[in-house]
């Protein structure tokens, strides 16, 4: 199979891009994981059901786990407010970035050839769902400490070469839908 | 003793007044693409091109822009969608360092 050429732009509002067997499995795989590690803390059988169901959560403090901290970040400086804003909010956007996941995935496992074709819109979700990938990876690989030069060094059997191989062409990807989608756009 | 009452004053004048402008901060990230960062700034909130890349440019040399201004319900409406692309934004009072 042939390696994808990326996303171009097709009339007005369509994007669309072929990808291989090899690259739409990874692109299922990592967005299976996204919709994994976004589930809901289980740590909540004593929730209040009415809470739930308004999205209200009892646990407000920020994760542990540090890609899911990245992923729902504290939205203030202060703990207190950062609390009361996470109770309120952060159901809603582990259910926001899933759906971005879910529409890669299902996307992608619908389409048997592997074609793409995206509306405006579900080129925002899909940004954003790729988005979310690369900064787990990111978290992962230690992007902020460890230079592109250093990551490029990696030795050909270190586990994590892989995972920069497929973090680049995440970027790469990401990248070429951008350009596809700002090329309609003035400056 | 006289600075300590000037401090206290500001905090209550905080408290009493109500249409404070509040910030929303977007910080620098090293994995979201500058390109990535350009765009979401268009399309939460409508900034021309020009405009979005100025300030991607500012998070991205200095480490921090602010993105919107506002109602504190503003903020964290702006502050919920940037998270929900994947930026790094928080809110505080327009008043505070940055």
């Amino acid at each position: 199979m042939n390696q994808s050429h990326g996303f171009t732009r097709h009339g007005e509002e369509l994007f669309v891009a072929q990808f291989s067997d090899s690259e739409k499995e990874v692109l299922i795989n990592l967005s299976q994981q996204i919709i994994e590690l976004l589930a809901e803390r289980v740590d909540h059988h004593d929730q209040d059901p009415l809470a739930a169901m308004v999205g209200i959560t009892v646990h407000d403090s920020p994760p542990d786990d540090e890609v899911l901290l990245r992923l729902l970040p504290n939205a203030y400086a202060d703990g207190v407010d950062a609390a009361e804003f996470r109770r309120y909010t952060e159901s809603v956007l582990r259910t926001k970035k899933q759906a971005h996941a879910m529409s890669i995935r299902t996307m992608l496992m619908s389409s048997e050839d592997g074609s793409i074709e995206l509306n405006h819109e579900l080129a925002n979700a899909w940004l954003g769902g790729l988005n979310d990938i690369r900064l787990a990876l990111g978290v992962r690989l230690n992007v902020e400490k460890n230079s592109h030069e250093e990551l490029e060094l990696l030795a050909p059997d270190d586990p994590m070469r892989g995972v920069y191989g497929v973090y680049s062409w995440l970027g790469w990807l990401q990248g070429n839908l951008l350009e596809a989608l700002m090329d309609g756009i003035e400056s | 003793m006289v600075k300590i009452k000037s401090k206290i004053e500001e905090e209550i004048n905080a408290i009493f007044s109500t249409d404070r402008p509040w910030v929303t901060i977007v910080w620098d990230d090293p994995v979201n693409l500058m390109d990535y960062v350009t765009y979401v700034f268009m399309e939460l909130f409508g900034y021309s091109r020009e405009r979005a890349t100025e300030l991607m440019m500012k998070v991205h040399n200095e480490g921090k822009a602010v993105v919107s201004e506002g109602t504190r319900e503003e903020m964290e409406h702006d502050v919920a969608r940037l998270h929900e692309f994947g930026l790094w934004a928080t809110l505080q009072r327009g008043d505070q360092p940055l």
